[in-house]
């Protein structure tokens, strides 16, 4: 091998070409996983919020005196919004960093595109939101007698990974966002899941909204992800099929939202504002 | 400094010595029967220069015509243009200078070349290959350095490199074994449990080099590589710069405000100023190119001999103390004619000096 070889050689086998996909990705993974294990407030993300939020949205069904069937109904909300809240989080931060520590150049200067950027840091936005949705189950179980799994095994997974193509794609118009506009567009990243779980129902169904909001909703994967896993508890489904709708809009989504963020990396390179945000 | 005889120091009927000039340790054959030309191997390399191999493609990098305006403000438009048509050629295996003065528009060209920056108007190529139709291919082979780098805060040297190369799709055993290698050459290893944000100026700046030496770069991109640190750190960086070229023959564009180290450094420096490249050159021809004049001290006996003055390419003569100083138009061309003129009147040469402008000077100059 050459002293200049690439360091997986150009050229090289379909099983090389996946390695390095792997390797790309992997990166963000390793870094958010660093800062994850790092940085107290991420722990805070991770425990302290979603923890809050189950016990306070808890006891008031409690005080509501609701039913079990309507305390579901609140809770799967609740969790729907921590788990996406924490992913989405993660996918963002994949910008974020670079912008807090401004170097952000530094990550575009290499080979890398958005795709490895993406998902690379949303496999640890998956595995956080998995852990904030098992110690909720916990929670919800212990203190107020909530069965999230009386839904089914397979409608928690379809409602979970719908909550976290959901996740992806609010994580990449953030980034898309700040690189548009810069650090002002910081705040979006917490803002814009609150924004939209208002919009899909969260707490409510999507029915209590006025008729022009009810159209946007229903143009929102997670309407249809929350209305799937509330059949599941016994409530009837608005839409037919929703995990399918849901599913199919999100790839759909998630494809936009990849092409938005690569043209907002171009317009940065053009702009200046990638450097800008490395200074 | 001073003519002394070289290792011949006759070559057949010639006289020949080694005359080193100013601290670019330039040697000359001093011969009064012929010209006064650089040794034939042209000005002997630093000790640390040993020639890179070069690929077929003589041409790393090449730009043409680049502009940059950059544009902000939403109801007040505001333009600025940063490159107003800047064109150059850097060839394998250099080490390029880009001079000017703050806000000339180095950084903005150096980005471009980069691929970190798209041009309002111009090409460039990098390795061949365009920076804007090709920038992911050329990515893998370039790589660049600031001086006022940053890197995500928390992040420890090992967990840096260790990211970044990653996106440069190293992994397993070769990436732990290039980190480990980098740490160790730039002197990082005891820093391993430091975060990025509590290390001083001159270790980021190490770190920055580490990081940029990751893909092992044909092309690198070094931006005021020096800026801010204390004159030993700047010193073995410099040492660090000139070793890269000497070692993997890599390709260096550098920014740089300090003169010395472009002087040191460079083979060809261009200076810019107000996005246009106004001088372009070797050090030595830029000096020459304005028009300074190189001195020629000499100790004599007698001291001031009558007709010194009236030698072609002598522009002045001065005396200042127990020497007389010649301004000339080049030393290069100039030195063998006056020292033969000398022994011809049967003058005693005690000591002979030559003092080239410094690059500085020529700063100065085009910058104004």
């Amino acid at each position: 091998m050459s002293w200049r070889a690439e360091p997986i050689a150009a050229g090289a086998g379909a099983a090389e070409w996946w390695m390095e996909e792997w390797v790309r990705l992997s990166a963000f993974a390793y870094r958010n996983l660093i800062m994850a294990r790092r940085n107290v407030f991420f722990l805070f993300e991770l425990t302290f919020w979603p923890g809050v939020a189950m016990l306070s949205h808890g006891l008031l069904t409690r005080f509501l005196d609701l039913t079990p069937q309507m305390t579901a109904f609140i809770l799967v909300g609740t969790v729907a919004l921590s788990a996406v809240q924490v992913c989405q989080l993660d996918v963002a931060y994949a910008v974020l960093f670079d912008i807090w520590s401004k170097s952000m150049k530094h990550q575009f200067l290499t080979p890398v595109r958005i795709h490895h950027l993406a998902l690379g840091s949303w496999v640890v936005g998956v595995g956080r939101g998995v852990i904030v949705w098992a110690l909720m189950a916990v929670i919800g179980g212990r203190a107020f007698g909530f069965d999230f799994l009386g839904a089914g095994g397979m409608r928690v997974a379809l409602f979970l990974l719908g909550c976290f193509l959901t996740a992806l794609v609010i994580g990449l118009l953030v980034c898309a966002l700040v690189l548009l506009w810069g650090t002002r567009a910081e705040t979006s990243a917490w803002a814009a899941v609150n924004f939209f779980v208002m919009l899909s129902g969260i707490y409510y169904p999507v029915s209590v909204l006025p008729g022009w909001v009810q159209t946007i909703s229903a143009g929102i994967p997670l309407t249809y992800f929350l209305d799937g896993i509330r059949a599941g508890y016994g409530f009837p489904p608005r839409f037919a099929h929703p995990f399918v709708i849901g599913f199919a809009l999100s790839l759909l989504y998630a494809v936009l939202a990849h092409w938005a963020l690569a043209a907002a990396v171009t317009r940065s390179r053009r702009t200046g504002l990638l450097l800008k945000l490395s200074e | 400094m001073t003519v002394w005889p070289g290792p011949s120091a006759s070559a057949g009927h010639r006289q020949v010595a080694w005359l080193s000039v100013g601290s670019t340790q330039r040697f000359y054959q001093i011969d009064p029967d012929g010209a006064n030309a650089p040794a034939p191997a042209g000005p002997l390399p630093p000790a640390w220069y040993d020639e890179p191999v070069m690929p077929a493609s003589p041409l790393a990098v090449e730009a043409h015509d680049l502009a940059k305006t950059f544009r902000s403000g939403w109801l007040r438009r505001r333009e600025t243009p940063a490159l107003r048509g800047a064109s150059l050629r850097v060839e394998r295996g250099a080490i390029f200078g880009l001079l000017g003065p703050n806000g000339a528009g180095k950084t903005t060209l150096l980005s471009i070349l980069a691929t970190l920056l798209l041009p309002d108007r111009g090409s460039a190529t990098i390795l061949g290959h365009d920076v804007v139709r090709e920038a992911f291919a050329i990515r893998r082979r370039l790589n660049m350095a600031s001086g006022n780098a940053s890197f995500v805060w928390s992040l420890r040297p090992a967990e840096v490199l260790a990211f970044y190369g990653r996106l440069y799709g190293l992994h397993g055993r070769s990436l732990r074994t290039r980190v480990a290698e980098l740490l160790d050459r730039f002197e990082l290893t005891p820093h391993l449990k430091t975060e990025y944000n509590e290390l001083s100026t001159g270790l980021k700046q190490r770190l920055a080099l580490a990081k940029a030496l990751l893909n092992r770069p044909e092309v690198l991109f070094l931006d005021e590589p020096t800026l801010g640190l204390d004159p030993d750190v700047s010193i073995r960086i410099r040492a660090q710069i000139a070793e890269l070229r000497r070692r993997e023959g890599t390709t260096i564009i550098l920014t740089t405000h300090y003169m010395r180290e472009a002087d040191e450094l460079c083979d060809r420096i261009a200076f810019i100023k107000g996005g246009r490249i106004l001088a372009e050159g070797s050090p030595d021809e830029l000096k020459r190119q304005i028009r300074i004049g190189d001195v020629v001290a000499l100790r004599l006996d007698p001291a001031a001999p009558a007709g010194l003055a009236d030698l072609a390419g002598v522009l002045q003569v001065q005396a200042r103390g127990d020497r007389i100083e010649c301004t000339v138009d080049s030393a290069e061309k100039r030195l063998s004619e006056i020292l033969r003129w000398l022994v011809e009147q049967h003058v005693v040469i005690r000591d002979c000096q030559v003092h080239e402008p410094e690059l500085e000077e020529v700063f100065v100059e085009l910058a104004r």
